[in-house]
């Protein structure tokens, strides 16, 4: 009994002994590396995870010595719903890609972010000319400083399989009313002539942009709506009763909850049950060869009584960057750490990468036009002699006000407003 | 002092579950209630507003829409949920052969994550691929068939009807729990007095299951006022919020568009509510008990 009594204690000895050891290899190990986390939306199964992640995973393999880091990725919608929750809650990630303009108002206004000039000046990997300036524009807040390196940018194309217009002998659209005639045979033959539904505002918003532009003064309002310009003008009112039209001559899928989204309005294009679609390039990885090979890009049809000619316009913004953690950057065992990370994110390496997913990048690479995907080729080509206008999401004073115009979009989609509601409705968060 | 020797006891006994609920329910409650006189986007300082966000969802027709659809629930989920779970039971309780398979089969959905089964739903319902409109033109019911998602007169209760079918089978076993627990005697007395089924059910196993029936009460409708997942999921609330609960448009409100204020005004308009409903439904009970 006594044996046993001596044995026991001696294995707790043993095991305190040896918890205790465990504890203090942690703190050791946790005195040399600096805990570092980086927040991304592109999450497993998105376009960019597998372009993203082999670059990050040598990154931290390579500084596993140095630096902790943790990787928090989540699908797009849920990301921006948790990086709103982590700022509430004091927890923002040290370094996260994230939208810039209204989406990060108030963020910049609580001097959560890092002026990005702070970290060109420290570090010599990167430089800001290495970016096109404009891309900066959609980071620039109101106090005129950058609160974001821009990635991405994108460009908004209108998908045409030939070979269904070819099984009809349909010409492609260039005006609303040939738009109509094509429809009309189209939808004789069982085929929806553009997959675009409403669902959460895509990609309904967008093709809503992408019409605006085309009115006269169109491209001075929606760079107005950042510095308090309206939303609420002529130009709204007639591309929102437009799209009623459009609703009315059936030239989208019925049920535009249901194939509403980028991935369901893609999705009918890419079973042929549609004849065009209007999509961004983040969506090109979803595109099957064969179908990359029928489709081609082409302008959008010239709306009633518009005045400039898509042919020569094609929407095209910065879609999102990476943000700096103003206090993590700011603290000093943090600091040379994350200008590492931060070189990681802006590096040639990363970009050049996320370029094969599809990716215009922001930064000036040497995209190799070969490796592309097809699709992406043709948009390349279609996009060089093109002059970029912007969309309203990218202007948007407030996250609430691009919310409103989302939600509105969907009800004016089934018909549920007018397009006067609809206007006015997304008119009065920006009043309030 | 004799009465106080077991309060140790007592204390010991309460004392977790008084810390429980004052940590996750009192104190975020009284928070929530300040978080609603003030003008907050989750980050900057708080500024106190008074009722204002009070003002602002009382005047905002949004509001009134999800709070229209939430009443709907409540009323459409005791309308079917409650006496269909009675029914399903009653069968189940009089023809016993099979009773646990069948017992199985309806509380199956219940356990199913409400995500998945939004996502089957939405599936089922959409237009190009969807089953169920082609199953209506299977069964001769072509004329019936419709967008049900973007149809502004079918949106809202074909979001409902996923929520209201899964949680058919929870009523189902607690109802057949309580037919079960009543004593054979009683039934049998009424049998050889010649009472038909129907009596028999009205007038014996209904009376006796009477506690049961009010539990199941508070769970449908507290289980319709939290009502968030099948909306969300389905249609996000859309289009615009014409298939919104309050849960899902508070969501909206504080999550979304970073107004914690207004979603802390909206979360205490939902806790009213269902402290309207409660005293409401215990009068009712404490008036079917006299």
């Amino acid at each position: 009994m006594k044996e046993k009594r001596w044995l026991s204690l001696g294995m707790a000895a043993i095991l305190c002994a040896g918890g205790l050891a465990v504890t203090g290899g942690e703190e050791v190990r946790a005195e040399d590396k600096v805990s570092i986390v980086v927040a991304t939306n592109w999450g497993e199964g998105d376009s960019k995870y597998d372009y993203f992640y082999p670059v990050f995973q040598k990154f931290q393999e390579e500084h596993a010595d140095t630096m902790d880091i943790t990787l928090q990725t989540y699908s797009t919608e849920d990301y921006k719903t948790k990086i709103k929750t982590q700022t509430a809650s004091g927890d923002l990630p040290d370094v996260f890609t994230y939208w810039g303009g209204g989406m990060m108002k108030d963020m910049v206004d609580a001097g959560l972010l890092l002026n990005v000039d702070d970290y060109f000046a420290d570090t010599d990997q990167v430089k800001r000319e290495d970016f096109d300036e404009g891309a900066f524009d959609y980071y620039i807040a109101g106090d005129g400083n950058a609160y974001g390196i821009p990635i991405e940018s994108t460009r908004g194309v209108l998908l045409a399989n030939k070979e269904i217009f070819e099984e009809y002998g349909l010409e492609y659209p260039t005006t609303y009313e040939e738009l109509l005639e094509v429809g009309k045979v189209l939808n004789e033959n069982g085929i929806i002539p553009m997959a675009v539904g409403s669902n959460g505002g895509t990609p309904s918003e967008f093709l809503f942009s992408e019409l605006y532009n085309q009115y006269d003064g169109a491209a001075e309002e929606i760079a107005a709506l950042a510095s308090g310009g309206a939303f609420k003008t002529d130009n709204a009112v007639k591309v929102a009763e437009t799209l009623l039209d459009m609703i009315d001559n059936k030239l989208f899928p019925e049920d535009t909850m249901a194939n509403g989204g980028w991935s369901a309005s893609l999705q009918l294009y890419t079973d042929r049950k549609a004849a065009m679609t209007y999509t961004y390039p983040w969506m090109y990885e979803a595109i099957p060869d064969d179908i990359q090979e029928c489709s081609d890009i082409i302008p959008l049809p010239q709306m009633p009584d518009a005045t400039v000619d898509p042919a020569t316009i094609q929407t095209g913004f910065t879609v999102y960057g990476f943000m700096i953690n103003k206090a993590a950057y700011e603290d000093p065992e943090k600091h040379d750490a994350l200008v590492q990370v931060c070189d990681m994110l802006a590096s040639d390496e990363l970009t050049e990468s996320l370029t094969e997913s599809g990716m215009i990048p922001c930064k000036k690479v040497e995209v190799n036009k070969e490796a592309q995907k097809l699709i992406m080729q043709k948009t390349l080509d279609y996009t060089a002699d093109k002059n970029l206008v912007q969309v309203h999401y990218t202007t948007m004073p407030s996250a609430d006000a691009i919310s409103m115009m989302d939600s509105s979009l969907d009800e004016l989609f089934i018909k549920a407003i007018s397009a006067e509601e609809f206007v006015d409705k997304v008119q009065a968060v920006l009043d309030k | 002092m004799k009465k106080y020797r077991k309060a140790p006891v007592c204390i010991g006994f309460l004392l977790p579950v008084f810390l429980i609920y004052t940590l996750f329910l009192f104190i975020p409650l009284v928070q929530t209630g300040y978080y609603s006189l003030t003008e907050w986007n989750g980050i900057t300082e708080k500024i106190f507003v008074g009722l204002d966000n009070f003002r602002d969802i009382f005047s905002n027709s949004d509001y009134w829409i999800t709070f229209q659809n939430t009443i709907k629930l409540v009323v459409i989920s005791l309308l079917i949920q409650i006496p269909m779970g009675l029914l399903l039971a009653y069968l189940l309780y009089m023809k016993t052969r099979g009773m646990k398979i069948y017992r199985t089969v309806f509380f199956l959905p219940v356990v199913i994550a409400p995500v998945a089964i939004s996502l089957m739903f939405s599936l089922f319902y959409n237009s190009e691929i969807g089953v169920f409109n082609r199953l209506l033109e299977m069964i001769g019911l072509g004329a019936f068939q419709t967008n049900w998602l973007s149809n502004i007169r079918t949106l809202l209760y074909a979001v409902m009807a996923p929520q209201v079918w899964q949680y058919i089978g929870l009523y189902v076993t607690i109802f057949l729990g309580a037919l079960q627990s009543i004593p054979g005697e009683l039934v049998e007395s009424a049998e050889i007095d010649g009472a038909s089924r129907t009596q028999i059910f009205f007038h014996v196993v209904l009376p006796e299951i009477v506690n049961f029936t009010n539990i199941c009460i508070v769970l449908c409708v507290t289980g319709s006022l939290k009502a968030f997942e099948h909306s969300w999921i389905m249609t996000g609330g859309g289009p615009g919020v014409r298939s919104a609960y309050l849960g899902v448009y508070m969501y909206k409100t504080a999550f979304v568009n970073s107004d914690f204020g207004t979603g802390s005004a909206i979360t205490m308009t939902i806790v009213a509510l269902s402290l309207v409903i409660t005293v409401l439904f215990n009068k009712l009970a404490a008036l079917t008990r006299d």
